[in-house]
């Protein structure tokens, strides 16, 4: 497989599917990461949000101020369950 | 050819765009932001016909066709799973369960009252303490709401629809009729003008010159990081409103049943993820080391007696499409379709009972 360019590990996808989904009309930030999942895996955009973002530039030639970033969702790193459960005194 | 406007980009405006476009009507929608903006892009997916009155069974059992259809006509997959939609319910809770299903029942609903160990042997890691009853509705169980509203989209477009993304409206009114819906200085000229925008209804209807009175509510929800797909069916704790289903990406998808709020928000909280978290841990033990990954909210908008709002009004040719309140995903396929008859025939009768 040669040129095989992983731009989002966690979905794994591809620079040519990030571009493809731009050619089928998914061209807005927002509209992008929610049709091919981009930014919503594990990193939650930390590893991929910036290339999504160069593609989409590259394409479509907007400026990256004019593309923006997507809502930075709450938490920044993932929590477990049995933190968020605690009650205030709980050891464990 | 007749006109439609609608405003709204969600499941309610893209069905009725669907359907109408189908039996030839000229159409455009009207989203403000991206399409997956509103509710339709924020929810949980559950489906369900597990409702009080007939005229809401009626739309959801329609709608649950439309599903397996429209995915054949788009060619889109809304990776939909009908592995059973269950509310389980503790003891002071478990009387109006029981009613609630009699009532289903006899109204043609495919679903019966089951025990604890029933639940167990569908999601062994279910808690069996937290619950005395469940009621088990075979039929039902997950979407995944952004492939619906792309699959729509899609084939609405292959339909000649013009969907206009980021292009907030305005309803235009002369006299006792609509004229169309503005853009910035750009009037679109419309026969009918939808009324599809969810929360933000009451203020498209006040442009009609028409008091809404909808009620907007704030729902939060969350997901973990993934694990290999096994929990089948949608699970609603009737007693504390949270509730859990798994995403086809192996996600746990859950969330607390939404409050009524002041105005239209979708800011979330740390009070709803401390709370969510341990009631879900208190239901499905082993998920306590489980991390959430990312957490959001949603509003939505619940028409009088907590019924949608949908048909003609007083001002000719505005239509009402709205009020679906925590059911859009199971309701609105049906409505849209209901909608479309309405404006092309002149009258619908699955759409009837909800006439403003
Ligand atoms: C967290 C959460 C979980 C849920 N879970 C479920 C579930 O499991 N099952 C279920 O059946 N339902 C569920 N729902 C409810 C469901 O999502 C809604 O009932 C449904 O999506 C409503 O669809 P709609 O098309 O009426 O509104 P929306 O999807 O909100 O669409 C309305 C659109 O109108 C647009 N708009 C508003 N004003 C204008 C304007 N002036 N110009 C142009 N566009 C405008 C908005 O941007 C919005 O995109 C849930 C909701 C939330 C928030």
């Amino acid at each position: 497989m040669k040129d095989r360019k992983v731009v989002c590990r966690c979905e794994d996808l591809t620079e040519e599917e990030i571009i493809h989904a731009i050619e089928l009309g998914y061209d807005d930030l927002e509209s992008l990461k929610r049709f091919t999942g981009a930014t919503t895996g594990p990193c939650q955009g930390k590893g991929c949000l910036m290339h999504i973002i160069r593609i989409l530039s590259q394409k479509t030639g907007k400026s990256v101020d004019e593309i923006g970033v997507t809502t930075q969702r709450q938490p920044v790193n993932p929590v477990p369950l049995y933190i968020l459960a605690a009650k205030k005194g709980d050891e464990k | 050819m007749i006109r439609v406007a609608i405003v709204g980009g969600g499941i309610a405006g893209l069905s009725a765009a669907y359907f109408l476009a189908r039996k030839g009507a000229d159409v455009s929608v009207f989203e403000q932001k991206y399409l997956l903006y509103g509710a339709s892009g924020r929810n949980s997916g559950g489906l369900t016909a597990q409702f009080v009155n007939e005229p809401l069974i009626k739309l959801a059992l329609r709608s649950l066709e439309l599903y397996d259809r429209i995915q054949t006509e788009t060619g889109f997959n809304f990776l939909l799973r009908k592995d059973g939609y269950i509310k389980i319910a503790d003891e002071k809770n478990e009387d109006a369960l029981k009613n609630e299903v009699d009532f289903q029942k006899k109204a043609g609903v495919n679903v019966r009252i089951v025990d604890p160990d029933f639940v167990r042997n569908l999601f062994p890691d279910i808690n069996t303490q937290t619950f005395t009853a469940a009621a088990y509705f075979a039929d039902g169980g997950v979407v995944f709401p952004w492939p619906v509203i792309w699959g729509l989209a899609k084939g609405c477009r292959e339909l000649g629809v013009k969907i206009y993304d980021y292009t907030p409206v305005r309803v235009e009114v002369k006299g006792n009729e609509v004229l169309g819906v503005r853009a910035d200085s750009e009037l679109h000229k419309a026969d009918y003008v939808i009324n599809a925008a969810g929360a933000w209804s009451n203020e498209i209807s006040r442009q009609a010159g028409i008091e809404l009175g909808n009620r907007v509510f704030r729902e939060e929800i969350c997901v973990t990081e993934s694990l290999k797909p096994y929990l089948d069916p949608y699970i609603l704790d009737v007693s504390t409103g949270v509730y859990i289903s798994q995403s086809m990406r192996g996600e746990i998808v859950g969330g607390i049943l939404g409050k009524e709020a002041e105005e239209v928000s979708v800011k979330s909280s740390l009070d709803f993820l401390t709370a969510y978290a341990r009631r879900v841990t208190e239901l499905v033990p082993k998920l306590r080391g489980m991390s959430i990954l990312r957490q959001w909210a949603g509003a939505y908008d619940v028409g009088r007696n907590g019924m949608p709002v949908i048909g003609t009004t007083k001002v000719k040719g505005f239509i009402q499409l709205n009020g679906f309140g925590r059911n859009g995903m199971s309701l609105a396929l049906a409505a849209g379709e209901g909608v479309a008859e309405l404006v092309l025939k002149g009258k619908s009768r699955i759409v009837q009972p909800f006439n403003p």
